[in-house]
Order: C-alpha cells, then sequence, then structure tokens
C-alpha cells in the first residue's frame, strides 16, 4: 500500500467520522413527541408562561401553542432539510471538503498523475516495445534475408565449385589421355629406333666385321708401309 | 717412399744398361717387356704372385724373354722379378726410359704400331713430331696388332690416332 493511497484512506475515515460526528446535532431534534411536547412546554414554562396563561391571553394564544406543538407530530420534510441539519451538514460538508482539498486532492491528483505517468510510461514503453518489436522483426526479415541470399551464394558456389572440378576432372582425364597417348606413341617411337639402332648395330657389326677380315688379309707390307707413311705425313701437317 | 724405390731401380737398370753399352737396345727391350706386363693381367699376377718361389717366377721370365729379348735385358728383367718388385716393373722401366729421353733432353713418344718400325721410319716420325710439336722426342714403338694397321703417338696426355681400328670404329658409329 502506497502512502498516497494511505492518505486517500484517511481522508475517507475522517470524513465519515466527521459526518458522524456534525450530524449529531440534526439528531438533536427530538426523536418523540412526547419529549418534543416536553421540550416545547419547558421553553413556555422559561419564557415566564404556563398553560393557565395562555388560556388566559385567549384562544389565539391557546392555538398557537397548539400550532407550535403540533409541529412535534408533523413529520420531517424529505427535501428540504431542517436549518441547523444544513448548517451542521454544510460545516462538515465544509471541513470535509477542505480536508479533502488540503489532504485528499493532492493525494488523488498525485495517484492520478503518478497512474497518468505510469500509463503514459507504460503506452512509452509500449511504444518502445512496438517499436524494439518492429526492429527485431525487421532485423529477423534482415538476417531471413541475408540467410536466403547467403545459401543462395553457397548455392551458386557449391555449384560453381561441382562446374570447376567437373571441369578439372574433364581436362585432367583428357590430359591424361593425351598423355597416355604421346607415351605410348613415344614407347612406339622409341621401340621403332631402338629396333632400328639395333638393327643398324648389328648390320654395321656385320658390316665392319667383314671389312675388318677383308682389311686383315688384304694388309700386307707394302699397305702397312703406305699406312705409316701416311700417318707420318699427317702428323707432320698438324703443325 | 715407393717413388724413391721406383727411381732407384730406375737408375740401377740404366746404370747396367749404360756399363753394357747398350742403353738402346735394353731400353727398348726394357720398354716392350714392361708394355707387355702392363697389358697382360695373367702375366702380371705370376710375376707378382708371392706364392710361387722367386726361382719360378725368375725362370718364367727367362722362358719367355730368352729367344726374344738380350741376355742384358732378360737379367734385369728377372732381377727385379727377383727382388720382389715384379708389379712395379712398368712403373721402373717408364721412369728409366723417361729419365734416359730426359737426360738427351727428349720426350718419350710411346708409339703402338701394328707392325715394327723401320729406323727411317722411327726417325720421320720424330721429326714429324717435332715439326707439329716443336718437341724433340724418343721413339718407343709398341706392336699392337689390334690396330690392324696404322699408328697411335702418345707425348704425354696427347693423342694422335691414326689407326685403323680407330677409323674402322669412326666408321661404326657412322653406321650407328
Amino acid at each position: 500500500m502506497t502512502r498516497r493511497t494511505r492518505y486517500i484512506g484517511w481522508a475517507l475515515g475522517l470524513g465519515v467520522a466527521a459526518g458522524l460526528f456534525t450530524a449529531s446535532p440534526a439528531a438533536a431534534v427530538p426523536e418523540t413527541i412526547g419529549s418534543c411536547v416536553f421540550e416545547k412546554l419547558v421553553e413556555l414554562e422559561e419564557s415566564g408562561s404556563s398553560l393557565e396563561a395562555l388560556e388566559e391571553e385567549g384562544e389565539e394564544a391557546v392555538v398557537a401553542f397548539s400550532d407550535d406543538l403540533e409541529k412535534c407530530v408533523e413529520a420531517p420534510s424529505l427535501i428540504i432539510p431542517e436549518i441547523d441539519e444544513i448548517i451542521w451538514g454544510g460545516s462538515a460538508f465544509l471541513v470535509l471538503f477542505a480536508f479533502m482539498v488540503w489532504k485528499g486532492f493532492p493525494a488523488v491528483q498525485g495517484a492520478m498523475n503518478a497512474r497518468a505517468e505510469k500509463i503514459a510510461a507504460d503506452l512509452d514503453a509500449a511504444d518502445q516495445a512496438k517499436t524494439e518489436a518492429a526492429r527485431i522483426k525487421s532485423d529477423h526479415e534482415a538476417e531471413l534475408a541475408g540467410a536466403k541470399a547467403e545459401a543462395a551464394r553457397l548455392i551458386d558456389e557449391a555449384r560453381g565449385q561441382a562446374e570447376q572440378v567437373k571441369a578439372d576432372l574433364v581436362a585432367r582425364a583428357n590430359e591424361e589421355v593425351a598423355e597416355m597417348r604421346a607415351r605410348a606413341a613415344a614407347d612406339a617411337e622409341a621401340a621403332r629406333n631402338q629396333a632400328l639402332a639395333d638393327l643398324r648395330g648389328d648390320v654395321s657389326e656385320i658390316a665392319i666385321g667383314a671389312a675388318e677380315r677383308v682389311i686383315r688379309t688384304n694388309l700386307d707390307h707394302d699397305t702397312q708401309r703406305a699406312l705409316v707413311d701416311a700417318y707420318i705425313d699427317e702428323v707432320a701437317g698438324r703443325g | 717412399m715407393a717413388d724413391d724405390r721406383i727411381g732407384g731401380y730406375a737408375d740401377a737398370l740404366l746404370s747396367v744398361a749404360a756399363a753394357e753399352g747398350a742403353s738402346d737396345l735394353v731400353e727398348d727391350e726394357l720398354f716392350r717387356v714392361a708394355e707387355a706386363v702392363r697389358s697382360n693381367d695373367e702375366l702380371l699376377a705370376t710375376l707378382t704372385d708371392r706364392k710361387l718361389p722367386v726361382d719360378r717366377r725368375q725362370r718364367v721370365v727367362e722362358d719367355l724373354l730368352g729367344p726374344q729379348a738380350s741376355p742384358i735385358t732378360t737379367a734385369l728383367v728377372s732381377m727385379v722379378v727377383g727382388t720382389g718388385r715384379g708389379g712395379d716393373l712398368p712403373a721402373i722401366v717408364d721412369r728409366a726410359v723417361a729419365k734416359s729421353a730426359a737426360g738427351r733432353n727428349r720426350a718419350l713418344a710411346r708409339v703402338r704400331s701394328a707392325v715394327e718400325l723401320s729406323d727411317d721410319q722411327k726417325a720421320r716420325l720424330a721429326a714429324a713430331i717435332k715439326a707439329s710439336t716443336g718437341t724433340d722426342v724418343e721413339i718407343r714403338v709398341v706392336i699392337d696388332e689390334s690396330l690392324l694397321g696404322g699408328l697411335v703417338t702418345e707425348i704425354g696426355d696427347d693423342v694422335i690416332d691414326g689407326s685403323v681400328r680407330r677409323r674402322m670404329a669412326q666408321l661404326k658409329e657412322t653406321f650407328s
């Protein structure tokens, strides 16, 4: 319970108490006809008169006193209160009003202001929450859009990589095929060259062997001398 | 130490040949014997085999050289083999021949020939080498029938190959 609420409670309590106490004079109106009559008689005696005196004064005095007594049996007006009730009630009202103005109104005003401020704050908070929600929503939408874009990019990238891998594999396969063909051609060429070389070597071996045998049988003394002389001339010609 | 020993043996061979007045003949025969040992691994192994008695190795030398070389040459080779230096015989003879040639201000020209050269051919060859290189040389001939014909002359690291064998090899390379 807040201080402002306690103030309001105290104000209401005091108002009720003041109403009860200030209403007591109104309650002083004679409650029974007998007491009312008794009071009328007392007032008569205090005024220095009496019933006998009234009778002696005449019928008009008696009638006036009777009318006065009849007031004791008249019911109070439901609309127009008694003067004293108006006074006491008005006083109580004024006291209560003053007290309410002094204590209650500021409290109520403060409570209203606080309530208004709280409502404004709640509205602001709601606006902020709404704005925050909108921002979060936009962020989420942006993130979603980014995620979609990233997913699309990844898909494109993966597709590109797959294409590249495919192209690489095809290129590598083509290279390997070309290399195998080239190697096979080179091997065939090498084998052919080797066979030709072997054949040429065999032929040359045979030819050289035959030539050597021919030379051995035909190199007589004169030919040897001629070879030596030619060699000597060749050496001499080197200078 | 080994170099000194080879030099000492070379000097001994030259001194004996000079003392006998047959330097040219002995040097020429020693040169041919050294070439034969150098080119024949079996003969080299026999002459250096310490399991064979020395007199047995010397008898091998005498049997091989007796009918073909002078007694002085045979005795000198037998002496080298007898002292257990048969393996060094080529180096000893090379040193002796080179030293003899150097004593006459000449370089050694090792000539391989399919046939024996006459003195005239040796002289003309020495003159040709002199004309070609400007160096006086002393011709030492080794018979090498594998050359088929022609000559191969080695002067130091220089080789002049005019053999039929080389021409046959060139022809073979051309065919190949």
